[in-house]
């Protein structure tokens, strides 16, 4: 033996685990949730995740190139930014938008601050919440099974139920990879058994929104409600936030009891969010912020070194102060601090949400009334009474739950657009608008959400179906199985009998109501 | 006995299986026998031969410089080759005694073994100090310093160190199946300076045979008690060890006397035995020589002295050439550059690699994963001394509580970016300790 050995300090032997190896093993947990996504939303949703994935390791190769810094797209971490980042879109968004949000991520969030472990946001979620800021309409446009629908969070938020089975499995309305709480909390699974998180911010950031929740519905909402709890925990992309965000390590707190602290912190944002705020959805801006707080949590939570407790060892040296009440209020002052920027996110946001609202109502009532400029809410209108209206008509089955004027360009009324509810389908209620001139004559149909059987009830979405009952002017239709030949008669769907009874019986309604309306007008 | 344990460590692998069943055999060695005056905490030692003596196996060749040192022994008889510097295992050179062997072995007349109730404190320690007994775990701090507390009846437990939480080693582990008697005999005796004290064999989980066997010969013991411990790196660190055995807590400025206790390693504590019971000094110790880079891993009963280069012909040789050599385990062992340095009284083992994992890894930045912290004994957040350490803060390393450290190598074994994090906060303790004596 001629050469020198290998020198180096203690210890000798390492742990198998790289931060690639760690970064694989987050991608292996997003699986099942990319999965589903690509399940629910097809040729879309892949689309968005390959262009997601590629275009954030080509940001990073492309910038360290021209930086001259060393390559790290072999960590595999811009890859799960990208594909983080995938599945928090919505799958009808156009494709510039998930390039534009992964550049954002991975340049502006990512290595202007110096590259992987420097940032302070998690890339994947400031691009996203960049992204609903810029582009508020296309960013908030959720559809499954191409309807276009609101995310169970916005129907909770508005009072209405929600299908616990469909937000557990992921067969509703939302982002690609946010929907099936399963197939992220098989993810989650892996990731603890791999010892990749801890169980710390995933178990009390969901246990502080539920317990929040749970207050909430016994004290202001009539009674505690286990559907709306579970609704908040399965809904809103939780889930996908609690799992795969709020444990990102470079900007979550990396001390035991941060982690406990940090997800608390978020779980009481996030439900004042959805609850008080503007929008149904708080999870993102909840991590956002988080995010920032978290070298502060950082300090406060550092933990004691190994040793004797101060208060044992004052009694021989009697010099160390008590500090755990100036902690407390830092923290108490840091919740505070975090109010103020919550309410900021709000004014920011806020107005932008609900002029989308808005404008996808008027677009709704647009394509049923076509020859309509604007509408109007009608006066007076009180959905109790108009139900008694309808069950003196002899309509059962049905409830108005609105009712808007269509005006012409000179503010002329031309007709109604009603809201209808029907309480007859297969698979649930079934609420759409019909637009009826003041004559009669019906404008169109558009559902607003509808959950019959796919293939079959399904079908009353297509236009072959809802064209049916357009320009006709008649006081009922009744459905057929033997071919429409008379001008009131409609083709009922292949296998979906009470679906078309349904509908038809609430599009009478609705035409009794207009009746009513024009008839009761003309009394006065 | 509950299965105590303390807050972080690590599971490495532990790589005992090479060498657990294999009986303590002795080495005697072939070439020269060199003896590095400073092989221990403290001042060197002051030789008291010179070139040309002939000298016995037991022999004193060179005498505790001060209170704090240790008197060195010759492991063979032959004549004082030279007295130089030469080089050693921690890669600097150390003034030696060379000594050239005649393999005849004649031993100096073994100092008189008393009687038990002529063993007097004093005399003990006496014995132990006159027998140049250091802590073999490889800190080498001499043991009658350790047993001479302020106060001998505030003294509660004597610990003895059977963990053997490293990785690979299993020279305790062999001392304490083939020799179990002297080791429980040795611990009798330092229980006579604590009146008292209770003695504890402090024994890792993995070794249950060893567990077994110390608690038969225990039971009649009223004084002494075996705890089985949790395996975990780790368990055998001082602080630790006392946290779990007793449930008391000390701090890097406090020593294990301020709350009672003596902790004590195997070999020391055999070595004590035979110190007192057979008259004789320190001049021989079990090496494991092990690693996937020797043919046939061993433990080894060596004289001091002995080149580590015969250590691991004794093992068959390599294998092929290693890439890396270490005294002591894989967590806490010193890396050598060279094999031709002698065994001294803190070598453990001699570890060898075909293949230097940690020459591969590159560092890369900090993803800020926690596992550092979690795995941290010390209860200190490794990555921000680190951090502070390589921006030669020193101010602010202190405030993080740096000097809680206790060097255990947890923090670099899991860190998934690779960052030498023990290394620099290593480092930085031991400039900031330096620049203390100053
Ligand atoms: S900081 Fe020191 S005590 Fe803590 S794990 Fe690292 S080496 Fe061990
Ligand atoms: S283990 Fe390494 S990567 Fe993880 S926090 Fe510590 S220094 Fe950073």
């Amino acid at each position: 033996m001629t050469g020198l050995l290998n020198v180096s300090a203690s210890p000798h032997v390492r742990d198998k685990k790289t931060t690639t190896s760690i970064m694989g093993d987050v991608i292996i947990a997003l699986l099942p949730a990319t999965i589903v996504g690509i399940y629910n939303f097809k040729l879309d949703a892949l689309i968005i995740i390959l262009l997601c994935i590629a275009t954030c390791v080509l940001t990073e190769g492309l910038f360290q190139k021209i930086a001259k810094r060393k390559y790290t797209m072999t960590d595999l971490s811009a890859v799960v930014t990208g594909l983080l980042l995938a599945l928090n879109l919505p799958s009808t968004v156009p494709f510039y938008i998930p390039i534009l949000g992964s550049v954002f991520a991975i340049l502006v969030v990512k290595q202007l601050f110096g590259g992987i472990g420097q940032n302070f946001m998690n890339p994947a979620l400031a691009a996203r919440c960049f992204l609903v800021i810029s582009f508020t309409g296309k960013m908030t446009d959720f559809t499954y099974d191409a309807v276009s629908g609101p995310t169970p969070l916005a129907l909770l938020k508005s009072g209405e139920s929600v299908d616990l089975m469909d937000m557990f499995l992921g067969t509703t309305a939302g982002t690609i990879g946010e929907t099936s709480a399963l197939a992220l909390l098989l993810g989650g699974v892996y990731l603890l058994v791999r010892g990749i998180i801890s169980y710390r911010i995933p178990f009390f950031y969901i246990a502080t929104v539920a317990v929040y929740a749970a207050i909430y519905s016994a004290t202001s909402l009539g009674g505690f409600s286990l559907e709306y709890v579970a609704g908040h925990l399965l809904g809103g992309g939780l889930m996908i936030g609690a799992i795969f965000m709020a444990t990102d390590y470079v900007t979550s707190p990396a001390t035991p009891k941060g982690q406990i602290v940090f997800g608390i912190f978020l779980g009481l944002l996030t439900a004042t969010f959805r609850i008080f705020g503007g929008s149904a959805e708080g999870v993102s801006y909840a991590i956002i912020l988080g995010n920032l707080l978290v070298p502060m949590i950082e300090k406060f939570t550092m933990p004691k070194p190994f040793g004797p407790s101060k208060k044992d060892k004052a009694k021989k040296e009697t010099k160390e102060k008590n500090e755990i009440m100036p902690n407390t209020v830092k923290l108490f002052l840091i919740t505070l601090v975090s109010g103020a920027l919550l309410g900021l996110v709000y004014a920011v946001t806020k107005d932008p949400i609900a002029e989308q609202n808005e404008k996808k109502q008027q677009e709704a009532y647009m394509s049923v009334f076509e020859t309509a400029d604007s509408f109007e809410e009608l006066e007076g209108f009180d959905s109790e009474e108009a139900g008694k209206i309808l069950e003196d008509g002899g309509f059962n089955g049905s409830d108005i739950s609105g009712i808007v004027i269509a005006l012409d360009s000179n503010k002329e009324a031309l007709g109604y657009v009603v809201t209808v509810v029907s309480h007859e389908g297969y698979g649930g209620d079934i609420e759409f608008s019909v637009g009826i001139s003041a004559n009669g004559t019906v404008n169109g149909i558009e559902f607003l959400s509808i959950e019959e059987t796919a293939g079959l009830g399904m079908n009353a979405t297509k236009d072959e179906f809802k064209s049916q009952f357009t320009g006709k002017q008649v006081t009922a239709f009744v459905s057929t199985k033997s071919g429409a030949k008379a001008e009131n008669e409609i083709d009922a769907l292949t296998g979906a009998t009470i679906t078309t009874d349904a509908v038809t019986g609430s599009v009478n309604a609705a035409i009794y109501y207009c009746d009513y309306l024009e008839g009761g007008a003309g009394n006065e | 006995m509950s299965k105590r344990t303390f807050q972080g460590g690590i599971h490495p692998y532990e790589g005992k299986e090479l060498t657990e069943d294999k009986e303590i055999r002795p080495l005697l060695p072939k070439s020269d026998l060199v003896y590095p005056l400073s092989q221990h905490i403290g001042a060197p030692a002051t030789p008291v031969v010179k070139k040309g003596d002939s000298v016995l196996v037991g022999q004193l060749i060179a005498q505790a410089g001060g209170f704090v040192s240790a008197n060195i022994h010759s492991s063979v008889s032959g004549t004082v080759k030279c007295i130089e510097p030469r080089m050693t295992s921690n890669g600097v050179k150390v003034n030696s005694i060379v000594i050239e062997n005649d393999g005849e072995y004649r031993e100096v007349d073994a100092a008189p073994v008393l009687d038990d109730h002529k063993l007097t404190k004093e005399v003990i320690r006496q014995k132990v100090k006159d027998a140049g007994i250091v802590g073999m775990g490889g800190a080498g701090f001499p043991t009658h310093v350790k047993l001479t507390p302020q106060n001998d009846d505030e003294i509660d437990y004597v610990i003895v160190n059977c963990a053997e939480c490293e990785p690979y080693i299993t020279s305790d582990y062999r001392r304490m199946i083939e020799e179990p008697e002297k080791l429980v005999e040795g611990l009798k005796i330092v229980l006579k300076l604590f009146p008292n004290a209770q003695g504890i064999l402090a024994v890792e989980n993995n070794k249950p045979k060893a567990v077994k066997v110390l608690k038969e010969l225990v039971e009649s013991e009223e004084r002494i008690v075996v705890q089985s411990l949790k395996t975990k790196y780790p368990q055998g660190a001082e602080r630790q060890l006392i946290y779990v055995t007793t449930g008391r807590k000390i701090d890097s400025s406090m020593l294990p006397a301020h709350v009672g206790c003596v902790v004590n390693n195997v070999d020391t504590i055999v070595n004590i035995y035979r110190a007192i019971r057979e008259g004789k000094p320190l001049t021989e110790r079990v090496v494991t020589v092990t690693g996937d880079a020797v043919k046939e891993p061993g433990n080894f009963l060596v004289k001091l002295g002995t080149n580590c280069e015969e250590l691991i012909e004794a093992a068959g040789g390599f294998v092929c050439e290693p890439e890396k050599v270490i005294a002591g385990g894989p967590m806490m062992g010193k890396a050598m550059s060279d094999i031709h340095v002698p065994s001294t009284k803190g070598l453990s083992a001699l570890l060898s690699f075909k293949v230097d994992e940690v020459a591969k890894c590159e560092p890369s930045n900090c993803i800020r994963c926690g596992r550092c912290i979690t795995v941290c004994p010390g209860r200190v957040v490794p990555s921000v001394l680190a951090k502070l350490a390589e921006q030669g803060n020193e101010e602010a390393f202190l405030a993080n509580n740096g000097m809680e450290c206790c060097e255990c190598g947890c923090c670099s074994y899991v860190c998934p970016a690779k960052r030498p994090l023990t290394q620099v906060i290593a480092g930085t303790r031991k400039q900031i300790l330096a620049n203390k004596k100053k």
